[in-house]
């Protein structure tokens, strides 16, 4: 366009006047909000409690709710038990590839599988053929494969989530949620926090807790899952 | 209530005199007009002696009462439409649309602590303002609103106005010296420098407009331009009426030109040390100023009060209400409840959905409507400073559209960039408008006379 003087004013004056009988953007907050989508979450991040510790349980229930996978979990929970750590910290864009394969059917290649101990899945593969690959059964499972090693080896835990398809999330969360299921051997050294002084930070915790170790008392592997314990 | 005593409480020792004070003048006013009114007759025969002081004395109260609601009219227009053109909302929280909302601005800068700084002129320092403020108010004055409808007529409204405007420069310079700051100090010799340079091309735009009009009395001036809108001198005189028009935009500190008070620059120029209702009143200046420059440039090149065209359908409305005695109290009682009545019949009969209290309802909206439009009318028509002022306001407030429409587009100038442009490009374009209508003047006048 040729240069005419004044044009690039006559040029911005009409953008302004344009703008101005374009509808708004404003939103009036308090009155009307903001249209989110349905998934949104806002931004991810990790809390800590008035004493400077991670409030995070390493639960693991955002990653099951997680749609498309991308939370993972590092680092020693807050009882001091066993980090749990898939791998090198995955980008999102690996993770949705894994997740796609996962989602597909197929067994997801885990590079971290070597860096485990090597485990006999021999057993693991009877008591999982016994109970039919069914994750609904996920407790009893886990409860057979505690009874043969004495505890709940990450790698047994992987094949368990591998052949099942249930998510390791889930696995795990069941796992470090029931008191009689042990992640680590029998008297084996605890690091971080001894689980007294958590019960004092977390006194309604503790009183949950152990009223389910007292419902739990008694109870031998191969239990059905959820029935009243006999006193 | 606890806003009113919150803001009480805020208010400092002057304020609190002054908001305790006005209420008992307002009352002793009230009794004196009364007063007037029962024992007037002696009184009046003096007012009516005098009657031009009086006049005059009416006139600049009334001036100054109305700059104070057209600077709060341009605030709010100037955050409603900016914010408009930024996609935003604006005000809208204080009073319908946010309307109130330079009310509450008012009200704020009342409420703040007015400070003055050690070492200061203290007498200057607060003289600044209103010097401003008053050459603002005294330059309103001569503006004609409609027939008949100005502060003063002189023959030499225009040198006046010039005059008195260009006070407004020594209250900036007032503030900027007397701060004892010297980022006020040359923040007050930028803007002189800024409003000087372009006083002078806005002084020779406006002289061949004189030469035209043969006139230096805005009156005058205006009533040359009645007819239709060709006779406007803006059509004669366009380079006149863009210089004027840019170098009033200058003058009166508005965007591009706002290097003065540039607000987005932390230090404020001449105001830096101003704060409370001493910074209020420069900025009340500005506004006013805003509103004068436009009604400056509607009364010389844009017809001030004359519709832009000539009525087409003379009508002449002799009605005199007064002529009606107790006719007329009868005709204000009866004849709204029977226009109600007639405007609901029709929405009665027409549903039966439409209740009967809804139709009386959209009856009572439409005879108001009806009455309005037909008082309007009548006063339209029948009283020509009421045309006369619809027109000038109108006019007027589509420039001030225009200043915060600029103000909402442009970005600022450099100061070298302003002095070029003032020096460089507006004074000889002012000098050749001149010269092309002076020379227009004696070819068309040879040619008129025949020789």
């Amino acid at each position: 366009m040729s240069f005419v003087p004044g044009l690039g004013i006559v040029r911005g004056m009409a953008l302004t006047l344009r703008r101005f009988f374009e509808p708004k953007v404003t939103i009036k907050y308090p009155e009307q909000r903001a249209e989110v989508a349905p998934k949104f979450r806002g931004r991810l991040q990790l809390l800590y409690d008035e004493w400077g510790t991670l409030k995070c349980e390493t639960c693991f229930q955002c990653a099951q709710a997680c749609p498309i996978e991308c939370i993972d979990m590092g680092g020693i929970d807050t009882r001091g038990r066993y980090h749990v750590h898939w791998g090198p910290p995955e980008t999102y864009g690996e993770r949705r590839e894994e997740s796609a394969l996962r989602r597909s059917g197929r067994t997801v290649p885990d590079q971290a599988y070597e860096h485990f101990e090597p485990l006999d899945l021999h057993s693991i593969d009877a008591i999982l053929e016994e109970h039919d690959h069914d994750p609904k059964r996920m407790l009893r499972i886990m409860e057979d494969v505690q009874g043969v090693y004495g505890y709940l080896p990450v790698g047994a835990l992987k094949r368990i989530s591998e052949t099942t398809g249930a998510w390791y999330a889930m696995l795990y969360g069941t796992a470090s949620f029931y008191g009689h299921l042990r992640l680590e051997p029998e008297g084996a050294a605890r690091g971080g926090m001894a689980s007294d002084e958590a019960a004092t930070r977390r006194p309604t915790e503790a009183a949950f807790r152990s009223d389910l170790d007292a419902a739990l008392v008694g109870r031998t592997p191969g239990d059905r899952p959820g029935a009243p314990a006999q006193a | 209530m606890t806003v009113l005593s919150r803001s009480w409480s805020r208010l400092t020792l002057p304020g609190k005199i002054v908001l305790t004070v006005a209420p008992i003048l307002l009352v002793l006013t009230v009794g004196l007009v009364a007063v007037i009114a029962i024992f007037g007759g002696p009184i009046l025969d003096v007012l009516a002696a005098n009657l031009p002081i009086v006049r005059f004395v009416v006139a600049a109260t009334i001036i100054l009462l109305i700059t104070v609601p057209t600077a709060f009219l341009i605030i709010y227009m100037e955050m409603k439409i900016i914010a408009l053109m930024n996609l935003r909302i604006g005000p809208e929280r204080v009073g319908p649309w946010g309307s109130l909302m330079s009310v509450t601005h008012g009200l704020k800068v009342l409420a703040k602590e007015d400070f003055t700084p050690t070492g200061a002129d203290t007498v200057v320092f607060t003289w600044a303002p209103v010097v401003v403020y008053l050459a603002s108010v005294m330059s309103l004055l001569v503006i004609p609103f409609a027939p008949g409808l100005f502060g003063q007529d002189f023959n030499i409204g225009l040198l006046y106005f010039f005059a008195v405007s260009g006070l407004g420069v020594v209250g900036l310079l007032m503030g900027g010296w007397s701060s004892y700051n010297k980022y006020s100090l040359l923040g007050g010799l930028r803007s002189a420098a800024q409003v000087i340079s372009y006083e002078i091309p806005l002084t020779l735009s406006v002289v061949g407009l004189v030469l035209l009009a043969g006139t230096m009395s805005l009156n005058t001036i205006v009533e040359q331009q009645a007819g239709w809108f060709t006779d406007w001198y803006v059509f004669q005189q366009p380079l006149g009426a863009l210089i004027f028009f840019i170098a009033a935009t200058a003058e009166a500190n508005r965007t591009p030109f706002d290097l003065t008070e540039a607000d987005s620059e932390i230090v404020a120029g001449f105001a830096t040390e101003y704060s409370g209702m001493r910074f209020g009143f420069f900025f009340f200046a500005e506004y006013v100023n805003v509103f004068i420059v436009s009604a400056l440039i509607v009364t010389l090149f844009f017809g001030g009060w004359n519709a832009p065209f000539a009525w087409p359908w003379p009508v002449e409305l002799s009605a005199d209400p007064a002529s009606l005695g107790v006719g007329l109290l009868l005709l204000v009682a009866v004849v709204p409840l029977i226009l109600t009545l007639v405007f609901a019949t029709p929405f009665w009969l027409a549903s039966s959905r439409i209740k009967g209290w809804q139709a009386l309802v959209i009856g009572f909206i439409l005879a108001n409507l009806f009455i309005v439009a037909l008082v309007g009318g009548w006063a339209y028509i029948g009283l020509d400073w009421v045309a006369g002022i619809l027109w000038f306001l109108g006019k007027t407030y589509a420039f001030v559209f225009t200043f915060v429409w600029m103000r909402g587009t442009l970005p600022r100038v450099r100061i070298d960039q302003l002095m070029d442009f003032a020096w460089k490009w507006m004074l000889p374009a002012s000098l050749l408008n001149l010269f092309v209508t002076a020379a227009a003047i004696v070819v068309v006048d040879a040619l008129r006379n025949g020789r």
